[in-house]
């Protein structure tokens, strides 16, 4: 009994917390993108340096705050800086819609001239970044590190497994919701969040119901904006900033909301989840937990782990093929086919 | 390869980055040069034009007006442009000749858009409902540009169309191609508009919902709405008109009461089938 | 003027680019850069084979570009005796286990009808497969990779000249690409994009970790040359003298030499593909491409079987990329599987052919050529800027210090800028599709 409570901790601390604060990052970048694929049509190559540029300046403003002495005493800084993060982020991308893609907009440009248009905009915004705050990378989470340490758990339980539960994983898990929730409740009770759905749906018909197609491309970028600044912080908080690592995000995340089904925010959720219990499942080592488990004849020799966290794109990317081929439209059906 | 290079993808059909079936509307231009015509409640007068600057004629000095509170009709044959007449009169098209004027006054030279605003509502042939959306989510996006209090319109809808009120909540896609047209005509119905466009109301719809959408037509026409439409079925249609125009090949053929143009022997031998 | 002056001029602007590096900066300079112009001339081709012609949208050049490096080291280097007899040839069982795993569970999937019977023999059929892989493959790779780990840790090559490399290069990113053209395209809508993106990854994931392989990020130096080596150049007295008879010292002119050589064969290898190229794009193989391009719906309804054409020209394309990489890998003389990043070898091929021109072959070209000079030469030219504007700035300012640091992330603005201008200038690029 002990040994599978043991097994239970085990498994809850290295792979249930990690893949759930790990899945509402992917899912909060999906929905950036699957909300951008919705409303102009295509796949933002640039999502991921949005969201390096979002965090960039609310790693830039925390710094700020703490040379001042401002802190939200256990809560992480970075909240604080958060709302600067956003404002600058959507600046930048309201900035460049009406400098770059409300061009190709007018001249009803096909969906993939604005793809590579976005290719562009990544260079320019991976440029940026690197310009500003340097390649490497900045450690900016403060605050409490723990709500449950693991020694703690283990004296509150006497078990022999800790639990740990990292406050910038309950922090994304709180957060995550509370912008799902807002999404949520925007796009489905506000006129102005049903007349995006009205105009993703079917766009014709939006612009003879008197949709100013101008203003809900602006909605659009700003809630993209906020939400690759907060999935960009909170993956921050939870492990570190380098641009690099956010640029390569996007393949995560593509993956997240084609599995999801591209175009729906329901779709971008679930698929975030699907990736990432997937890959921290198929990458982590499950010798303890099968040590607890299987009686200690059977007990495993090796790490049983059946990929090298390496691989963690290739079990993406398998899931990715997996659902598209079973499901051509993703588990939440969207406009993709 | 078109001339235009923003609309030159070649042929990439790649679902992970592009989506398809973004808006084909474009916003044609007027003569800029209006005219002062007829008294009817929203006529399309002398139209001459094609859909884009560069592109063919399709309308020939064509005219289409329809009476307050009337019915007017277009047949015609195949390719004869009567969809394209219809769309010319809600700015779809590039006139060169010819205006459209909306109870005397001249609309030629405005967008679509600001023609909704003027009191037309268009009902095209085919996507004309938010698939994704609520029955009653379509309805208030009907009433977009509405500011006021538009509960009441929403329940005259539903007294039209008493199947919408039961289905308000369910999405318009997953709807019979019947009720989809209902939701299209109440969404349009919405801004409370003076006259109505419909595009083939009743393409692929089984015969029995056909006449039931001609009974909801001549009942929002009682309402004192103008409606100008584009039909398939010209007897049915031209028994229900107060007026008729067949067209063929972009130009006026017959132009008379539904009752005349179903008499006329020419016209029933031509188009109506003996 | 005409389209061929224009032609000739734009490729004469590039040729003054490079000779004046050579004046102002170093001959080496300049043919470091022409020579790196030509293997990014062949990559843009490559992708020019499948967007231009074909529509296909490409975004995982770092692999096939990488699978080409990887076909240097296998050809290449020495074969390693102990490793093959430490665990060599279980290894190669282990791969050949694992693919018929693959295709017993396609097989099982195509043969079987539809139901729960259907999936849970594919998973068991997977499942089992994999664990018998893992069996095989874990101890042998252990073994392989605990012979002599400082200098080797691998299986090998064939020892067979490097340049045999270059046509296997293809081969492997042709087999690559079929594999993934074969899930991708046969899917109901295109999911080509997200499938080259993940398939891009996870090359690059292997080539890292896979140390039996190829060292994994141990890296492989010192590869074969097909070229003499400078060394050799300047203890030959013949080459000394003609040196010294052209006013060179033997140094200077023994790189300048091996440098000359290798441009004289990538080359070759440019102008072959190139004609190829051409001649494809004017045969009917070429006309039917660009037919299903303009009009996939006319060209199936025709009865032409797009999907087999674009499975083509996706492995013709991937595979002319694979060449490059081989090429690219023999100019290093190492292959560093840490330096492909896809900013470098997959988007910014792409800059190359929007630049050059989408579906014309001399544009993409063009663009190899014109981009990479960009890319070499932002880096002085962002310096000497960042000088001028800086230096109003106190000595010891640290705004001074960051500009003058970040002078190196100046590339990617420029690229996106040129992409974006293009775009926005001359959509169709500088030599368009006729």
């Amino acid at each position: 009994m002990m040994d599978f409570l043991n097994a239970i901790v085990a498994l809850s601390n290295f792979v249930l917390i990690p893949a759930i604060a790990y899945g509402s990052q992917l899912a909060l970048g999906a929905l950036g993108v699957t909300l951008i694929y919705g409303i102009l049509r295509f796949s933002n190559f640039a999502h991921g340096d949005t969201m390096a540029f979002g965090t960039m300046v609310v790693v830039l403003f925390t710094w700020l705050f703490q040379s001042m002495g401002v802190s939200l005493g256990p809560l992480p800084t970075a909240l604080l800086a958060l709302p600067f993060g956003i404002a600058a982020c959507a600046l930048l991308v309201v900035g460049t819609d009406k400098m770059v893609y409300q061009f190709y907009r007018r001249q009803k440009a096909k969906p993939v001239i604005l793809v590579i248009v976005s290719m562009g905009v990544m260079f320019i915004m991976n440029g940026l970044v690197r310009f500003i705050i340097g390649p490497n990378d900045q450690r900016f989470a403060d605050g409490e590190r723990f709500i449950i340490s693991p020694r703690e758990f283990k004296q509150m339980t006497g078990l022999r497994e800790g639990l740990a539960i990292k406050s910038t994983q309950a922090l994304t898990v709180v957060v995550a919701v509370i912008a799902v929730a807002l999404l949520f409740w925007f796009l489905n009770r506000t006129r102005t969040g049903k007349s995006m759905r009205a105009y993703s749906d079917n766009e014709d018909l939006a612009l003879l119901s008197g949709i100013n197609p101008e203003r809900v491309v602006l909605y659009t970028w700003l809630i993209v904006a906020a939400l690759a600044t907060v999935a960009g912080t909170l993956y921050g908080l939870d492990k570190t900033f380098k641009p690099f690592t956010y640029f390569q995000l996007l393949l995560p995340i593509f993956a997240a909301a084609i599995v999801g089904g591209l175009g729906s925010p329901l779709g971008a959720i679930a698929g975030g989840f699907v990736i990432a219990f997937s890959e921290v499942t198929i990458t982590y080592a499950w010798k303890k937990v099968l040590g607890y488990l299987l009686p200690e004849s059977l007990e495993p020799d090796g790490l049983v782990q059946l990929l090298s966290t390496d691989y963690k794109f290739a079990v993406s990317f398998a899931i990715l093929v997996i659902v598209l081929l079973f499901k051509p439209t993703g588990l939440f059906k969207g406009k993709s086919v | 390869m078109t001339s235009n290079p923003y609309q030159d993808d070649r042929g990439n059909k790649d679902r992970t980055i592009t989506k398809p079936g973004g808006g084909a509307m474009q916003a044609g231009t007027g003569t800029e040069h209006a005219m002062n015509t007829g008294d009817a409640f929203l006529i399309g007068d002398s139209m001459t034009g094609g859909y884009g600057k560069t592109g063919p004629d399709i309308l020939h000095d064509c005219t289409i007006a329809v009476n307050k509170g009337e019915i007017a009709v277009i047949v015609g044959p195949n390719g004869a442009g009567k969809s394209t007449a219809m769309k010319a009169t809600f700015g779809m098209l590039h006139l060169r000749e010819g205006s459209v004027r909306l109870d005397g006054r001249d609309i030629t030279d405005l967008t679509p858009q600001a023609r909704v605003a003027e009191g037309m509502g268009f009902v095209p042939q085919t996507s004309n409902i938010f698939t994704s959306m609520t029955v009653e989510e379509n309805l208030e996006m009907g009433a977009f540009i509405r500011t006021d209090d538009f509960s009441d319109t929403m329940a005259q809808v539903y007294d039209l169309f008493p199947i919408l009120k039961e289905k308000r909540n369910q999405a318009a896609g997953e709807l019979s191609g019947g009720q989809r047209q209902q939701v299209a005509v109440g969404r349009a119905l919405m801004t409370q508009p003076k006259v109505l466009l419909l595009d083939e109301p009743t393409a692929g719809v089984s015969p029995i919902v056909m006449d039931e959408l001609f009974d909801r037509i001549i009942e929002v026409a009682r309402t004192g709405i103008s409606i100008l439409m584009v039909e398939q079925n010209a007897r049915q249609a031209l028994e229900i008109a107060d007026k008729g125009y067949v067209l063929v090949q972009g130009r006026n053929a017959h132009t008379g009461t539904g009752k005349e143009l179903l008499a006329d022997p020419e016209v029933r031998q031509s188009f109506l089938g003996g | 003027m005409s389209d061929m002056t224009k032609k000739i001029g734009l490729f004469a602007i590039v040729a003054i680019l490079i000779v004046l590096t050579g004046i102002m900066q170093s001959w080496n300079t300049a043919l470091q850069i022409l020579n790196m112009g030509l293997i990014s001339a062949i990559m843009a081709l490559g992708v020019n084979l499948q967007w231009g012609f074909a529509g296909l949208f490409n975004v995982g050049v770092m692999g096939f570009v990488a699978l080409g490096g990887l076909a240097t080291v296998l050809v290449s280097t020495d074969p390693i005796p102990e490793a093959w007899g430490a665990g060599g040839l279980r290894i190669l069982l282990a791969l050949v286990l694992g693919a018929a795993t693959v295709v017993a569970a396609i097989q099982t999937y195509t043969r079987m009808s539809s139901g729960r019977a259907r999936t849970g023999a594919m998973l068991a059929i997977l499942a089992l497969g994999f664990f018998v892989y893992r069996w095989v493959f874990d101890p042998a790779v252990a073994a392989v990779e605990a012979i002599n780990p400082a200098a080797q840790g691998n299986i090998g090559g064939l020892g067979l000249p490097i340049l045999f490399a270059w046509p296997v290069g293809g081969l492997l990113a042709a087999g690559a690409a079929w594999v993934i053209g074969k899930t991708a395209l046969g899917l109901r809508s295109d999911y080509l994009a997200i499938a080259t993106l993940g398939i891009a990854e996870i090359v690059i994931a292997v080539m890292k970790n896979e140390d039996w392989l190829a060292r994994g990020v141990k890296n492989v130096i010192g590869l074969p040359r097909p070229v003499p080596y400078e060394i050799d150049l300047q203890a030959n007295p013949a080459f000394v003298e003609r040196a010294t008879s052209l006013g060179l010292d033997a140094t200077t002119a023994s790189t300048l030499w091996v440098k000359l050589l290798y441009a004289v064969l990538f080359a070759i290898v440019l102008l072959i593909l190139l004609w190829m190229s051409q001649r494809a794009l004017h045969s009917p193989w070429g006309r039917l491409m660009r037919a299903i391009r303009d009009n996939e719906v006319a060209a199936e309804a025709m009865g032409k079987d797009v999907t087999r054409r674009h499975l083509q020209v996706f492995i013709l394309g991937s595979a002319i990329c694979g060449i490059a990489g081989a090429m690219m890998t023999t100019l290093d003389g190492q292959l560093t599987p840490g330096t492909y990043q896809p900013l470098r070898f997959t988007f910014l091929i792409w800059v190359m052919v929007i630049v050059g021109g989408s579906g014309n072959n001399i544009g993409a070209v063009l663009g190899g050529f014109l981009i990479w000079f960009l890319w070499v030469q932002v880096e002085p030219l962002g310096q000497v800027l960042m000088q001028l504007i800086t230096m109003g700035m106190a000595e010891d300012s640290g705004l001074k210090a960051h500009l003058l640091d970040s002078t190196a992330h100046m590339r990617l603005l420029t690229m996106g800028l040129v992409l974006l201008l293009v775009l926005r200038f001359s959509p169709r690029g500088l030599i368009p599709e006729k």
